[in-house]
Order: structure tokens, then C-alpha cells, then sequence
């Protein structure tokens, strides 16, 4: 499955594309979707099968969204965890 | 929304605001700008008393329209979301020295573009000036430059910066003689109110669909060779250019061009800072307008630093004129980078 994670900074970015990197999943950082946020950030789309594999979130991280053909579906939120 | 329609929504955004750029010319506005959120902004300063330059004093509609604009599109999209306290006060000083680097070039980076589409040819050196200005600003934000994240607040925070705009245009239509309206120099130039706002409602609404950023269009080029966002950019000066032609406003020279000077270096290093201080800020002057209409508080404080830094810079003589830089500009500048990189040192994370 294909996610979406978005962050409150650039910083949020790399550091979450490096621990991607170090749990192997393939992740690229790029410019957030215009269809997931009108922010002009930074975010990373990754590979993850289950994300229960993350035992905790970078401080940074906002939102992570499940791709869904040309779409997403938030399925996770920091403001209401 | 797909890749294909972000593109062209892009362009579209880019075509509007490059289009309004020569038409605000035609109908009145100096030439070249049609648009500048710098020159604008510091117009509004001095209109409501914050320096006595008394030839750059109007309120200019098209600001309070390009706030309006990006706060009605967010609001019926559902897009507004009020949020702040990711270091208002750095930022309030990021955009302040934006601000002095802006007009020691004279312009912001959309009105380099303009300049550039009017055939400026300083303003190729300023942009040279902006891009390197970026690249310091990318070094960084790989260095893991964070302003710490944002939170959200209550809409009237967020809506703060849209009712001060609704209260500026009651000021501006209902003219009191506290307010003070330029009767000489580019602050007499200007394009009707009703032009003027509506281009400002029209431009600020595409921009807020688009994300369009003088400075996001380079950073993702820079950072993940991707070209969308700049695609806005050269939309803008081909469009412009076009327009320009059309209308007669082309003039291909460095000497005598409008509101602008020859002072390579300083042309130069104006724009590096703005391109470095817009880099940490997240965002060019036009975009930081945008993001405070959507609600976001930090915006609407970078949007005061402005307002602050150009009333300095009529106060103190910092901004510089047709005729060219002043020493207490240039120092201020200098001044300006050395800040901007400290604060970039400064706000470093090493647990990357």
C-alpha cells in the first residue's frame, strides 16, 4: 500500500525518509499533493504493508494518507492522537 | 486531484497573474508593477502613517483583495485552517529583512519577474541574486532548519488578518484625512479601486488553488527536480512578456528603466537576501499573503514584519530610489543576510 506523510517542516521530512530507509521501505520525498493539503510543504510517499511497523511518529509528522486510485484517505492525524 | 490537472491549474494560475501584471499597468499602476506585494505593502505603511514618504502613500486594493481573494476560496473549499505559533517572532524578523532586501532591489520576486517580462535587465541580475539567495536557503533545509510545527487556533485568529483587510478598504473608500493618498510618484500610479480589487479577489483565489510561490517553484526544483511549481513562474513572464509587447511597456535596457536602479551587486544581493529569507519562511511575500487569507497566523505575522521593515526603510532611509542605493540600505542588507543565516544556524535540529 502506498501512504502519504506530511509534516509540520522540511526537517520532519528527511528524518522521516531516513527511517523509512533504515526499516527498508521504499519512501521519495517530494512537494505535498495539491489534492491532500493546500500546504506548498514537504512530505514522503512510502511502501508499508502495516504501519503498526512504526512503534512511534517524529514529533514533525502531521498526517499519513492512503493513496486510493487518485485520491487519499487520511488514516492518521496528530492533532487527534 | 490528478498530477495533469495540478499542472494546469498551475499554469492557469500563472497566465492570471501575469495577465493582471501588464492589464494593472495599462490602467494605471507604475510601470512593471502591476503587481509587487513589497511596494504595495510599504504603499499601506505609509498611507496609515508608519513613515512620510510621501510619494509611495495609497492603500493598494489589490492587497486587500489578494488576502480576501485566498480567505473566501479556503472558506468555501473548506481549506481554512486557522494555526499558528511556529516562531512568530523569528519569522516577524525573517520578513522584516525580507522586506529591507526587497527594497533596496525594489520589488519582490513577483515583481522581478514582471520587470524581467518588461525587459529589466537588472532584474535578470537580481534573479540570479534570488536563486543563490534560495540554494543557501535549501543548504538549510537539509541541514534539518526547522521553525517548530504550528498548532491550531480559534477561526478568529485566523480570520484576524482578512477583518484588518476588510477594515483597510472601508479606510480606503471612505478616504479620512488621516489617511494619506500619494499626489506625486508611484503611490499617485494607481489602476481604479474597483480594477484594482478585483484583480487582487481574482489573483489571490488562483494563487491559493495553485500554491503559486516564487519560491517553492525553485526549492522543488533544487530539492526533487520537480517542476511544477515553477512552471507558475514562467507562465507569469511569458504572459507578461506577451502582454508587455502587446501593450508597448517592453523597453530592453539596464538604464532608465521605472522604479529600479543599476547598482548590479546591490540588485544582486537585495534579492539573495529575499530569496534566503523567503526560504526559511516558507514562502515568498505573495505566498505569505495567501497562507495568512487561508488562516495561518505565522503568515499574517510575516505579512506585520513586512508592514514594519518597509516603514523602517522610508524612516531610515534603507529603501533605495531610481537613483540608486543609499549607504544606510546597503548596510542594512548586509546586515540582513548575516541575521538571516544566523537564524538559520540557530534554528538547526541535529537528531536527524
Amino acid at each position: 500500500m502506498t501512504y502519504i506523510a506530511t509534516f509540520f517542516s522540511h526537517f520532519g521530512t528527511i528524518k522521516f525518509k531516513k527511517l523509512c530507509d533504515s526499516k527498508g521501505l521504499p519512501a521519495k520525498a517530494m512537494p505535498v499533493p495539491r489534492s491532500l493539503s493546500s500546504s506548498c510543504g514537504t512530505c514522503v510517499r512510502f511502501e508499508c504493508e502495516d504501519l503498526s511497523i512504526f512503534s512511534e511518529y517524529p514529533g514533525e509528522l502531521d498526517k499519513i494518507a492512503l493513496q486510493e486510485g487518485n485520491g487519499y484517505r487520511e488514516v492518521y492525524n496528530s492533532s487527534e492522537s | 486531484m490528478s498530477d495533469k490537472k495540478e499542472r494546469t491549474l498551475i499554469i492557469a494560475a500563472g497566465a492570471i497573474v501575469g495577465l493582471f501584471g501588464a492589464l494593472l499597468v495599462k490602467f494605471g499602476n507604475p510601470k512593471n508593477m502591476g503587481f509587487c506585494i513589497a511596494c504595495f505593502l510599504r504603499d499601506i505603511a505609509g498611507a496609515v502613517g508608519l513613515h512620510k514618504a510621501a510619494v509611495v502613500q495609497y492603500i493598494r486594493p489589490e492587497i486587500i483583495g489578494l488576502v480576501l481573494g485566498a480567505f473566501i476560496i479556503a472558506l468555501a473549499t473548506k481549506e481554512f485552517k486557522p494555526k499558528g505559533g511556529s516562531s512568530p517572532f523569528t519569522r516577524f524578523f525573517l520578513a522584516f529583512f525580507v522586506m529591507v532586501g526587497a527594497l533596496v532591489f525594489l520589488g519582490c520576486p513577483l515583481r522581478m519577474v514582471l520587470r524581467m517580462a518588461g525587459g529589466d535587465l537588472n532584474a535578470y541580475i537580481g534573479f540570479v541574486g534570488f536563486v543563490c539567495g534560495i540554494l543557501c536557503g535549501v543548504f538549510f533545509l537539509n541541514k534539518g532548519f526547522s521553525l517548530k510545527r504550528s498548532y491550531a487556533q480559534p477561526a478568529l485568529e485566523g480570520a484576524g488578518i482578512s477583518i484588518v483587510m476588510v477594515a483597510l478598504l472601508v479606510l480606503l473608500v471612505a478616504a479620512p484625512a488621516f489617511i494619506a493618498f500619494s499626489e506625486s510618484g508611484p503611490g499617485s500610479m494607481r489602476a481604479p479601486l474597483a480594477i484594482a480589487l478585483c484583480a487582487g479577489l481574482i489573483v489571490g483565489a488562483a494563487a491559493q488553488k495553485s500554491r503559486l510561490c516564487m519560491v517553492g517553484g525553485i526549492r522543488d526544483v533544487v530539492l526533487f527536480k520537480d517542476f511544477k511549481l515553477i512552471t507558475g513562474f514562467a507562465v507569469i513572464f511569458v504572459v507578461c512578456l506577451i502582454a508587455n509587447l502587446a501593450l508597448g511597456n517592453f523597453k530592453l535596457s539596464m538604464a532608465e528603466q521605472p522604479v529600479a536602479h543599476t547598482e548590479s551587486l546591490w540588485n544582486f544581493l537585495g534579492l539573495f537576501l529575499v530569496g534566503l529569507g523567503s526560504c526559511l519562511l516558507g514562502g515568498c511575500p505573495l505566498r505569505q499573503l495567501i497562507l495568512a487569507g487561508e488562516g495561518n497566523g505565522d503568515s499574517a505575522v510575516a505579512v506585520l514584519g513586512f508592514i514594519v521593515g518597509a516603514a523602517f526603510c522610508h524612516n531610515f532611509g534603507l529603501a533605495s530610489s531610481g537613483n540608486g542605493t543609499t549607504p544606510a540600505g546597503r548596510i542594512a542588507c548586509i546586515i540582513g543576510i548575516a541575521v538571516c543565516a544566523i537564524i538559520g544556524f540557530m534554528n538547526l535540529n541535529n537528531d536527524q
